[in-house]
């Protein structure tokens, strides 16, 4: 075989690659800064890219800015652990506290998708309790909405991704998976293994929102474990493959490589545009009738902060002083078990079976709220450095025990850290290369949130021994970033409203993992693409009353379930049609 | 394409043992996997990632951020804490230069530690921490210790509580230094197909799917298993860690955990 499989490797020309068969048609629509648009949205990530497609949908004129590039994964993505650090946000912040989190590859994105490109595609709801714990627990605060306002976004965005699981998942308000589960991988095996030992209830295959069967332009998963470096098959669900040619196709622009460097605040109190860095490093303002920050967690406190005004000196929308105020972050400690046989933990999508078993608050453990524990399978770096804090393995012992890499499996703990005021977002003294201050996290544990790890790390350890293994050793980790500016009624204690629009500002909205107001043991990424998708119900009911009006208006908007993107046709069968002789590439014909 | 460039190992390091012979282990390709190789493979890779994973076996990059002293100092610190002794001179996984060139432009991993410089000062400060440690010690530099005095320096390192007590790990926590030492070190040398070998991992696997999931087993391709026993060189301390219950758990994790 002298040429690699799919044939050699061709320029893009006037496409964006999506995997071996989707593409998106380039150039796009391009509007002019002076043009007065409808919405900028900053940040073409989870939520971004659900915005930016249902508002062009919807006929808005919007565009996206994106601090990364619009990736063509066919020529800037790779199969290989080492070689996939440009998907993940690796501009320099300032972490400490008591508890330092690390941010990075472990947590942040870059690019269009964001971190929907290289998550592990994890797709749990959150459970209906999660939007009362204070209600039910006293501890952190209730959500400002209900379970059953974000019920049908949830079954939307089940679809649209779609999400592989099985018929019946048990655990919160249950229901089941449009597409089948996924087979199960060495360590799905060893959860499923332990845990049926134990007598906990196990969903194994998913729910993960990774093609179990070809979908439209999409091939189906390939088992080659690649998730977190970004899925060039395709399979994984990303909003850069889910809504972004969706969104394209129907007139939004994209501008990539920009990054937003201020929001402006107008004399009349309303947002004006924002200020930014395009691709060549100029200066430039796009003017806009609203603007929506969706820069996720860590950058969207940041770029409010960097955007304060007369009027607004502790940062744009933050009267409540909560904008960057109550980060969260998931316990994630990986539990890592040697078995005598082999395993092969690298094969398999990494998420493909978990137990919600141990989530909600039990009092007889001492402690509010709860836990999930799912698959992880770490490559052969990532799994190195697991080895260097769970063993303090270095010299010949990290050789020996990475000769074993194919005998271990990893188990992961999800456990929910609460909401504190003191784990927060500001600005340090360094720069970016921009000029603009980078952001400072101070993360610190509290009682409940220790006890909770103590006694989640035993529980997966107690599962990983019944499992069989002879070892289990486990390494302390933080998985996922929300809050930060967190939603609530009270304009005193909260940034945004219920559909993500600021207290201070009528036309400045945030929609993101940042509104969260806690978290639960869920992955949050289903949840952040659910209420995107509800935001721009909420927008688009409101229609241009947003850009004219001050008034605010709470009222529940229908759910516009055709808004989605057409992706139906075909399901089932991938549609290589014709091979282009000539150039040896892959054309696709709909 | 230029031939690259390998440090000669140091005349006085020891090698792996045979526990039934007492013999030095020394092989083309260590671990379990007999005849292995993920390269073999590369017809089954996509384009991008076959032209990326040759580039970095046959394209070594230069030293431009080490001065020479420092690099000779680095190049034996990178031999203690991933050791390739028992691999043949061709095919020893060239850590230093790939550090090197992180470190020469200035790639960083996405944060810093409030408590921590740089990493481009932190590798200064920890080598020359690391240097006047020995001097004071032992009188001598680093690079001249026998083996078994440097793996017992760094070895207190790894302990968080170096044998001298020098004034830099005032300004370089001991335990953050340490860990960023042996991420990078982990970084370059499991990135390298010659460590897939190694470890029997599948390497770069698209557009080719795997179809062998679980127990374990062999894809086709991919090679059965083969264990053998082995002993770290005598004049090593670093083949020895306490139970996993007993160690200090380091206060923060080094970030991707290729994970959730």
């Amino acid at each position: 075989l002298k040429t690699p499989l799919l044939g050699k490797f061709e320029p893009a020309n006037g496409s964006h690659r999506l995997g071996p068969i989707q593409r998106v048609k380039t150039p796009m629509r391009r509007f002019r800064d002076s043009d007065l648009v409808d919405y900028v949205i900053v940040g073409v990530g989870s939520a971004g890219g659900v915005l930016l497609q249902r508002l062009a949908r919807a006929g808005f004129d919007v565009v996206g800015f994106e601090a990364g590039p619009f990736w063509d994964t066919e020529r800037d993505w790779v199969s290989d652990e080492a070689g996939s650090h440009n998907l993940y946000w690796e501009d320099l912040r300032i972490t400490g506290g008591a508890d330092p989190l690390t941010f990075g590859a472990n947590n942040s994105g870059r690019g269009v998708g964001g971190g929907s490109v290289h998550w592990a595609a994890f797709t749990p709801r959150f459970h209906p309790s999660d939007f009362r714990i204070y209600s039910e627990d006293g501890v952190g605060v209730d959500w400002p909405m209900t379970y059953d306002e974000l019920k049908p976004y949830y079954e939307l965005l089940e679809l649209e991704m779609p999400v592989s699981g099985p018929a019946y998942f048990p655990w919160g308000d249950p229901h089941g998976y449009p597409y089948g589960p996924h087979p199960m991988g060495g360590v799905g095996d060893v959860l499923i293994r332990g845990c049926t030992k134990l007598g906990i209830r196990v969903s194994a295959g998913g729910p993960v929102a990774i093609l179990a069967g070809s979908h439209g332009d999409r091939p189906h998963c390939i088992y080659r474990g690649f998730c977190i470096q970004g899925c060039k098959v395709g399979a994984k669900a990303s909003t850069l493959v889910t809504h972004v040619p969706d969104a394209i196709a129907n007139g939004a622009e994209i501008r990539d490589n920009s990054m937003v460097a201020r929001v402006e605040l107008g004399k009349d109190g309303r947002v004006s545009g924002v200020l930014y860095f395009d691709r060549n490093g100029q200066q430039r303002f796009q003017r806009a009738k609203a603007v929506i920050v969706s820069g996720y967690a860590i950058e969207t406190p940041r770029l409010l902060l960097n955007s304060a005004c007369p009027g607004f000196e502790k940062g744009l929308a933050n009267s409540s002083d909560c904008v960057g105020r109550f980060l969260m972050a998931q316990a994630g400690n990986i539990v890592l078990g040697r078995f005598e046989e082999l395993v092969r933990m690298y094969k398999a999508p990494p998420a493909h079976a978990l137990t919600e078993e141990f989530y909600e608050t039990d009092p007889k453990r001492g402690f509010a709220r709860g836990f999930a524990i799912q698959t992880v399978g770490p490559l052969p770096i990532a799994f190195a450095k697991q080895m260097m804090v769970a063993k303090g393995a270095w010299g010949w012992g990290m050789r020996r025990v990475m000769m074993d890499y194919n005998h271990w499996a990893a188990l992961g703990l999800l456990g929910e850290i609460l909401p504190w005021a003191d784990n927060r977002v500001t600005l340090a003294e360094e720069k970016d290369r921009f000029g603009l201050p980078v952001a400072k996290v101070s993360f610190s544990l509290h009682d409940n949130d220790k006890k909770l790890i103590d006694f989640g790390r035993k529980k997966v350890m107690e599962v990983m021994w019944a499992a069989g293994a002879q070892e289990v050793v486990q390494e302390a980790r933080y998985a996922h970033l929300v809050g930060a500016a967190r939603m609530g009624s009270d304009p005193g204690t909260s940034v945004v409203d219920k559909y993500g629009r600021t207290h201070d500002i009528p036309n400045l909205f945030i929609c993101d993992g940042s509104i969260l107001p806690t978290q639960g043991s869920a992955n949050p990424g289903l949840t952040i693409q659910a209420l995107a998708a509800r935001t721009a119900d909420y927008l688009i009911s409101q229609g241009d009353t947003i850009f004219t009006s001050n008034k605010r208006d709470l009222e529940r908007p229908p759910v516009r379930r055709n808004l989605a993107p057409p992706d139906n046709w075909g399901k089932g069968v991938p549609r290589f049609t014709t091979r282009n002789p000539k150039k040896n590439a892959v054309v696709v014909n709909r | 394409v230029k031939k690259p460039q390998f440090t000669p190992l140091p005349p006085d390091i020891d090698r792996p043992v045979d526990p039934r012979t007492g013999a030095p282990i020394v092989q083309r390709q260590p671990g379990y996997y007999p005849g292995y190789s993920t390269l073999s493979q590369q017809a089954f890779w996509d384009a991008k990632t076959r032209a990326l994973v040759l580039d970095r076996v046959k394209h070594v990059p230069p030293i431009r951020f080490f001065s020479a002293a420092e690099a000779l100092l680095m190049e034996t610190v990178c031999e203690h804490i991933v050791p390739q002794s028992d691999r043949d001179s061709e095919r020893r996984i060239p850590i230093i230069n790939f550090i090197d060139q992180r470190l020469f432009e200035n790639r960083q991993d996405g944060y810093r530690y409030e408590n921590m410089p740089s990493d481009q000062e932190a590798h200064r400060l920890g080598l020359r921490a690391i240097d006047e440690s020995a001097r004071r010690l032992h009188g001598v530099g680093f690079t001249e210790l026998k083996p078994l005095e440097r793996d017992r320096l760094l070895k207190s390192l790894h302990d968080q509580e170096p044998v001298v007590d020098h004034e830099i790990w005032k300004r370089l926590p001991v335990h953050r230094y340490w860990m960023l030492l042996v991420r990078d070190c982990v970084d370059v040398y499991y990135a390298h197909p010659w460590a897939w070998d190694e470890i029997g991992y599948g390497g770069p696997a698209y557009p080719r799917a795997y179809m062998r999931l679980e127990r374990g087993e062999a894809e086709p391709w991919e090679v059965d298993e083969h264990r053998y026993e082995w002993q770290a060189p005598p004049s090593s301390v670093s083949d020895e860690h306490g139970e996993a219950e007993e160690m200090v758990q380091h206060d923060a994790t080094p970030g991707q955990g290729g994970t959730h």
